[in-house]
């Protein structure tokens, strides 16, 4: 559905406000690779702008430290609305592995409400672009929601057999 | 006779009953235990014996003996020897003699632990906060052991900086936090005088996320390499390298020859993955976005190599005490062969790019001057250094994992501006081409882990240097009990190269600021990976008298 809603918000150009709130430069850096002619995402429209009054969208790289918190708090509230957050690497999305020390408050879901993540430490340039462009409708979702079923136990051990006859089958019919 | 000995029998000679004890574990590692009232005369004396100082690591060993210890390390290139000055004084009066004075560049480590381990230098020149917030209550030292690592004190409200007085006529322009010229959160008072630069205060340590007091409660010695490695996105098998040698000079463990050549080829990759971004970004920064996009666009090729290599794009995992994770393999070896050449002479194009163009000698020539003598004086080091006439390089000086089996030249410049330290990060991405090039054809065979059983002793003292593309790192390990270490110290490059910054900017015209600041390739991650900053406060204030550009704005309009 918010893909949906992405479509109809921002129909035309994004622009991306990256916001580093105390990360190590990988993901900094992977961001930034995606503007470079490999990636090139400005094919499809995205560019990466100064200051956040011009973004629609936000990336967010880093576990929020405690100095940074309130600047970025800030600098969503000067993003114009409607607008959106994305999580980059592992510690936007849950704090990395300092989500607890003493001046760390945690994932970038403790400053701002944070729309999509990406995780990867660094997520590679094709994730962060992939991540976007899902987003905005760009692309469909590759994996499609999986619903598991417990089976019962012990499994039947005649309909394994018939299983394995069925296929043994469709084998059959293959070699003729 | 060695210089080690040379050295502590000089000192013992001049100081006598200060000088309690030395110890060289190794020929190019002294420790001396000073009594503390002599630390300004001795370590002007290593000054003027030709050292260089590196950092000061303070430790507490409250439980043991009731003090708190303080190391000064300093480094003597000519001889391939570090000594480590080593005090205590009892935990109720931590009181030092600030060396400050004479040497400049331990300021910062000074100031580090009154905030950390809340010691006292005297005669230091600007004890103010450097690292611990500015509403950090007073009296909670992080880096004590009675401290928990996820000690949160809750945060006041209406802290200011403690930034200097601006010189007398002269305007306050904010840089930061959240800057384009900054692509890491920092806070710059530059002082200007219509166009020229006065003047500079610093407040940064914002990404700091406690890595050295996480590693020495939560931690175990073989996981801290990975943690090692993302204290900086960009030079992670760096201090991952330093840790572990750090850690294996300490067990005494001896390395397989063909781990410590997979060490090498690594740690060139990555410096030649890391000159061409900064060349991008420096192209960036001066607003010649052709250098920025050509010049990664050559380095993608190595991105994806040390994908091949070791399945991750950066933060590569391959260094770990004992050896490297991965062996390379025969294709690796071709493959790496073919993108360098490829490399090489796109290099070679960019190389007659930049240095046939104007708008680059116009923009980075006689900018950001310091003498040579202002640079030794300040201990700057790495590619910033060798800008200025100072021939250091720590993979010469100090030879570690197989760089002394390679031959390569250190480049250096004496035009003592911003335009020679592109030119040494042009030469020296040539010189890692050379280097890996060497390292492949003389790699030996064999297995790639040594097993070390035993287990460590603790309190083994040990420092391990490693020159990162953006200077020298230096990690400083004391061993512990439980399996983890006791303290751990990291100098990243910038920590040194950050302190001479107002000292290059001075006079500079103020459009400059951004080419000058990443002149030096800063890196505050690595820089603030132990310093705690609480200025969350602070903003508010600061606000209210002049703020950045775009906060300003945001103000203005009411968005609050």
């Amino acid at each position: 559905m918010l893909a949906k809603l992405c479509k109809k918000a921002f129909p035309k150009s994004l622009w991306v406000y990256h916001c580093n709130s105390g990360a190590c430069n990988g993901c900094d850096i992977e961001i930034l690779n995606v503007l470079t002619p490999y990636y090139d995402v400005e094919r499809f429209g995205i560019k990466l702008v100064a200051s956040p009054r011009h973004a629609d969208v936000m990336l967010l790289s880093g576990a929020v430290t405690r100095p940074t918190l309130p600047l970025v708090k800030k600098a969503y509230d000067a993003m114009p609305s409607p607008k959106l957050v994305f999580g980059i690497g592992s510690c936007a999305t849950g704090g990395g592995s300092w989500f607890d020390c003493y001046n760390v408050t945690g994932g970038g879901d403790k400053a701002i409400p944070v729309n999509y993540y990406i995780p990867g430490c660094p997520p590679r340039p094709e994730a962060i672009i992939y991540g976007v462009a899902l987003a905005l409708g760009l692309v469909d979702k590759k994996v499609a929601p999986v619903e598991l079923k417990q089976m019962e136990f012990p499994i039947d051990a005649y309909e394994r057999n018939r299983a394995w006859e069925n296929r043994n089958v469709i084998y059959k019919l293959l070699d003729d | 006779m060695k210089a080690a000995e040379n050295i502590s029998k000089k000192l013992k000679d001049r100081f006598g009953a200060s000088v309690v004890k030395t110890e060289s574990p190794y020929d190019s590692r002294l420790f001396v235990e000073i009594k503390k009232e002599a630390v300004k005369e001795i370590s002007n004396e290593l000054i003027a014996l030709g050292a260089r100082y590196l950092v000061g690591v303070g430790y507490d060993s409250i439980k043991r003996d009731g003090n708190l210890g303080m190391v000064h390390t300093f480094s003597f290139d000519r001889d391939d020897l570090f000594v480590c000055i080593k005090m205590a004084a009892p935990a109720d009066s931590p009181v030092f003699d600030s060396i400050t004075p004479d040497i400049p560049n331990a300021g910062w480590s000074e100031r580090e632990y009154m905030d950390l381990l809340g010691m006292k230098f005297t005669g230091h020149p600007k004890p103010k906060r450097l690292i611990l917030a500015d509403d950090w209550p007073e009296g909670i030292y992080p880096l004590r052991k009675e401290v928990p690592h996820n000690l949160m004190p809750p945060a006041a409200e209406d802290v200011a900086y403690q930034l200097d007085e601006a010189p007398e006529g002269t305007t306050t322009v904010p840089i930061g936090p959240f800057h384009t010229c900054l692509h890491e959160p920092a806070h710059f008072a530059v002082y200007v005088d219509g166009e020229t630069i006065k003047g500079c205060d610093y407040r940064g340590f914002m990404t700091h996320r406690g890595i050295e007091k996480l590693c020495t409660t939560e931690v175990s010695y073989n996981e801290v390499p990975f943690i090692a490695e993302r204290i900086c996105g960009i030079c992670g098998s760096v201090h991952a390298t330093s840790y572990s040698q750090a850690v294996e000079l300490a067990a005494g463990l001896k390395i397989s020859r063909r781990a410590e050549f997979i060490r090498t080829i690594m740690l060139e990759i990555e410096r030649l993955h890391s000159h061409l971004l900064w060349l991008g970004v420096a192209g960036h920064l001066i607003g010649f976005d052709t250098v920025f996009m050509q010049a990664w666009r050559i380095r993608e090729r190595i991105m994806w190599l040390a994908e091949r290599i070791t399945g991750n794009r950066k933060t590569y995992g391959m260094i770990v005490i004992g050896g490297v994770r991965r062996d390379l393999t025969p294709e690796n070896i071709q493959e790496l062969l073919d993108v360098l050449k490829k490399v090489e002479e796109e290099m070679l194009v960019v190389q007659k790019a930049i240095i046939g163009d104007t708008a680059i000698h116009k923009r980075t020539r006689g900018v950001g001057c310091i003498t040579k003598e202002e640079a030794v004086k300040w201990s700057l080091v790495g590619p910033v250094a060798r800008a200025r006439g100072v021939d250091i390089d720590t993979r010469r000086d100090h030879p570690y994992a197989a760089y002394d089996e390679m031959k390569f030249d250190v480049p250096v410049f004496d035009s003592c501006d911003v335009w020679a330290t592109v030119l040494v990060r042009i030469v020296e991405t040539f010189e890692a081409i050379k280097i890996i090039r060497q390292a492949v054809d003389k790699m030996p065979a064999g297995p790639v882990m040594t097993e070390f059983d035993e287990a460590v002793k603790p309190l083994v003292h040990s420092i391990s240097a490693v020159e990162a593309p953006r200077g020298e790192v230096v990690h400083y390990v004391i061993t512990g009990e439980d399996n983890r270490a006791d303290r751990w110290r990291v100098r990243a490059p910038t920590y040194p190269n950050l302190q001479g910054v107002p000292m290059m900017l001075l006079n500079d015209q103020f459009a400059d600021f951004p080419i000058i600041l990443g002149s030096i390739d800063p890196c505050f991650s690595c820089t603030d990976r132990v310093e705690v900053v609480d200025v969350r406060s602070g903003r508010v204030s600061v606000v209210g008298r002049n703020e950045l550009e775009e906060l300003s704005r945001k103000k203005n309009t009411g968005v609050n």
